[in-house]
Order: structure tokens, then sequence, then C-alpha cells
């Protein structure tokens, strides 16, 4: 039987970042413009596709690019760097083919029914909205958010990783790979799962009202994560 | 998305019987499987493979009774939470658990399950009903599926053993998503307003069936296991699950009419 107790206390400090790390995740969902079925038929704004599919795609790609980084560093901050960049590019890709399906397949404007003036732009919004539609396309405020968002839920996941990476045990570390990037997987889905329940699947981007319910998400994130970050640290410290 | 206007989903069978299927049934093939393929050889591995479907006809009945009142989210997602908080508890268990790795995993995902379906109601206002019950048994499904199609794969849940030739190898990503789909997709197809219980189990055994030869094909290049048996098997059940699917399509369809092949060039002159 392992001690329980002792892994806990010696690895505190990675129980709180994976938490961290899952909050983020679960932030970061709220900044990608999903627009789930309703978007795939052009008919709302955002990328035709449900939460967990953008997030995840995302996510695991950041995944990726920051365990590619851990083999020439031990940085914390580089990994994180890498896992950032790595689902920016992921989630820009998706947003961008996405585009160019909506303006030159579709042939509609990309434009959010959420505001009246791009935040950003500050182009009109509400004339070019195709009547019995909840908008289409990625208009630019939504494609800047999901880049954020790419940032935000990269950044965690490469934290939920990187901290059961370095968690101690005496296992060889091919195995420690393995299971800590599973371990990071699961952490990613669910907490990409429980956002999606919060904004009711689809979302604009920063701009969207739902995103005021930020917080009800990050809180539903903390404490399974929590939950989730003690047995991950159990298993792997207890090898 | 919702089916049943609010009042879910009228079921033929009833759904303690299915937990108790799924329960029972998943962890008996698992500890068969375990114990027997010491006792007898490796190719009584495929045991663990019918506990897998087991808690995967179980996993989907559980998705098609939630996901009947409308989760916004569409179905898949719910599949891909099961799975990860499955992933999360299963590994837990094995590490601590030894020979009760198991049913510390099902414990364990029971646990997680119950307060994220606490979390959705309470604190994100989902507003199912039945969310706290379900999220429980979709979590606890998602553990009996990884370590059944885990021990099916290698003959055994020691924790040291899964680590090196299961997720050190990758093939965990394998389980994930063939278990995932196994329980997101029989609702998910069916879906509509005449959703048949029958149907919709009759889907989830025919994609338990095909993790289940898959799991084989793993099984095949590990000593400790044998995948011949757990593939025929397999094959087996998936052709009468498969069977089983079309003629009840055919029964509940309004009508069927053969289309014809396209016209020649010469008939459309």
């Amino acid at each position: 039987m392992i001690d329980i107790a002792g892994i806990l206390t010696a690895n505190i400090l990675n129980i709180v970042l994976i938490t961290l790390g899952g909050a983020l995740i679960s932030l970061a969902v709220h900044f990608v413009p999903v627009g789930g079925a309703p978007a795939a038929m052009a008919q709302a704004t955002g990328v035709g596709t449900g939460t967990v599919q953008l997030a995840a795609g995302a996510g695991l790609t950041g995944l990726v690019t920051a365990g590619a980084m851990m083999n020439v560093t031990d940085s914390m901050l580089l990994v994180l760097a890498s896992g950032a960049v790595g689902a920016m590019i992921m989630i820009s890709v998706t947003m961008i083919v996405g585009q160019w399906v909506y303006v030159y397949g579709v042939g509609c404007p990309p434009v959010s029914a959420k505001v009246k003036y791009d935040p950003i732009t500050k182009d009109r919004q509400d004339l070019y909205v195709s009547q019995g539609t909840e908008g289409h396309g990625i208009p630019t405020v939504s494609f800047v958010s999901g880049v954020i968002g790419g940032a935000l839920g990269g950044i965690g996941g490469g934290l939920v990783y990187y901290s059961l990476l370095i968690i101690e045990n005496v296992a060889p570390t091919t195995e420690i790979v393995g299971i800590a990037a599973i371990f990071a997987i699961g952490i990613f889905f669910v907490n990409s799962v429980i956002p999606s329940y919060n904004i009711g699947g689809t979302i604009e981007g920063f701009h969207d009202p739902k995103f005021r319910r930020v917080p009800k998400a990050i809180l539903s994130s903390l404490v399974v994560t929590f939950l989730t970050a003690i047995m991950g640290v159990l298993a792997i410290g207890g090898l | 998305m919702s089916t049943g206007g609010g009042k879910g989903a009228h079921a033929q069978i009833s759904e303690n019987n299915i937990i108790a299927f799924g329960i029972a049934g998943g962890l008996i093939g698992i500890y068969a499987a375990y114990f027997l393929v010491d006792l007898i050889g490796g190719y009584m591995s495929f045991l663990a493979g019918l506990g897998a479907i087991c808690g995967i006809l179980w996993g989907a009945s559980a998705v098609r009774r939630v996901s009947s009142y409308g989760l916004g989210t569409g179905v898949p997602s719910i599949g891909m939470l099961a799975l990860g908080i499955g992933l999360v508890a299963t590994l837990f268990g094995l590490a601590v658990g030894g020979i009760a790795g198991p049913i510390i995993s099902v414990i364990s995902a029971a646990i997680i399950g119950y307060i994220v379906g606490i979390l959705a109601n309470r604190t994100l206002g989902i507003g199912v009903p039945i969310m706290e019950q379900s999220m429980t048994e979709i979590a606890t499904s998602g553990a009996i599926i990884i370590i059944g199609l885990s021990t099916a794969m290698i003959g055994t849940f020691n924790f040291e053993e899964v680590v090196i030739e299961v997720i050190a190898t990758g093939y965990m990503a394998v389980i994930f998503i063939a278990g995932g789909l196994a329980v997101l997709h029989p609702y998910n197809a069916n879906l509509g307003p005449d959703e048949k219980q029958d149907r919709t189990f009759a889907t989830a055994i025919e994609k338990g069936a095909i993790a289940m030869i898959l799991a084989g094909v793993v099984a095949s290049i590990n000593e400790s296991a044998s995948g011949t048996l757990t593939i025929l098997i397999g094959l087996l059940i998936w052709y009468i699950a498969f069977t089983e699917f079309y003629k009840l399509v055919k029964r509940d369809a309004y009508k069927i009419t053969g289309s014809g092949l396209l016209p020649s060039k010469e008939e459309l002159e």
C-alpha cells in the first residue's frame, strides 16, 4: 500500500498547479467561438462543431507542443509558452478554414448577432445578419477571442501535463510520459465539457452576454479538478 | 435535441435491471478474465471484452436517458466526459487498489461523476432532474469500459503491466475513443421522435463488439493474452447485433422503398 499522506504533502504544489490548469482550460472554452450544429448550417456565429471537439483539438495540440518542448528543457515558462503557441495555431487554422467555407462556400458574410458594432473593428454588424439566423461565420472579434482561448487552453493543458510529469517517483521516463499525457487528456476533457454545459453549447466569444457566466464554470472546474488532481498525484507518486 | 418533451425516455427494459447488468456483468467479466487467464490460459481474456460490452450497454442507456432531456451541447460531449472521468478514476483505482483495483476505480468514478452531476445542476443550472444519477452511472460505466478493454488487451489489470503495455504504448487512446464512441454514438445515431430503446441498445452492443474486436487485435500481439477468441466472439456478437439493428430499423421505418439504380446515359437522352 502506498503512503497516501506522504505523497500528498510532498506534492501539494503540483495539486494546486493542476487545479489552476483545469480552471484555465475551463476559462479558455468560454473564449472559443463555438456554434454547434446551427453554425454547421451557417445559422449561428462560430465554428460549426461542439465545444468539446474544438477545445480538445486545440488543447491536445497544445499538449503535443508542450511535450515536445519538455524534451529539450525543464523550464516551466518555455513549456507553457510552447503549449500556448501550439494551441493558438491549431484554433486559428480551424477558424480560418471554417471561415473560407462560410465565405466562399456558403456565401455569407462573417457577422455577430450579439453586438451591434464589432468591439474591435467597430464595423456595423446587425445589417448583415441574415433573417432567421443568429449570425454566421467568424467575425474579427470572435477570431481574436478564439486565439486568446487557444492560448489559455494551451497554457492550462501544459500546466496540468508539466505538473504531473515533475511528480517524484521511481518509474522509467517513458511510462511517466504516457501516464501524465493520458491523465492530462482525461482532465482536459472533463474541463471542456463543464463550461460547455455552462454556455449551453454555443458562445461567440468574450463579447457574448453568456461570457458573464464564467465564474460558475471556473468554480465547478476548480472543485472537480482538485479531486482529479489528488487522484493523479497519488497514482503517479505511488509508482 | 429533446425527444421526450422533457419527460425522459420511454423504456421497455427497466433502468434498474440495466444498472445491475452493467455493474455486475462488467465486474464479473473483468475478474473472471483476470483469474481465468492465470488458471486456464491467455485466451480467456475475451471475458473482459464481454464485461466491457456490459458497461457499454449501461453507459449508452444512461446517455439515452439523460440526453433525452436535451443538454444543449450535443450528445458527444457527455460520452467524452464519461471516458474522461473514467480514465482518471481507473488510473487512480488500479494504482492504489491492487486486486481490488477495479472496485476502487468504479467507486472513485461514481464519486467524481456524482460531484459533476451536482455541480452541473446546482452551480451551472442545467436543470435536468436526473443529472446526478446519470452522471454517476455514465462515469462508472466509463471506468468499467476502460478496465474491461485494457484487461481484454493484456489479460490483467495489474497497474504496472497496464502502464507498460497499454498506456506507454498508446493503446489507451484507442480504448478512449472506441469506448467513448460506443457510449455516445448509439443514442446520437438513433435520436429523434421515433427513438426506441431496443434499437439504441442494438447499436450499443454492435459498437461494443467493434471495441472488443479492436482489443482482440491488440491482444494478438501480446504474450500474456490471446486475441483469436476475442476477435471471433467479437465478430459473432457484431454480426448478431448488426442483423438485429437492421431488422429494427426496418420495423421502425414508415416505409421502405427501393430507389433503383441511377438511370443510364441512354435512358436520360
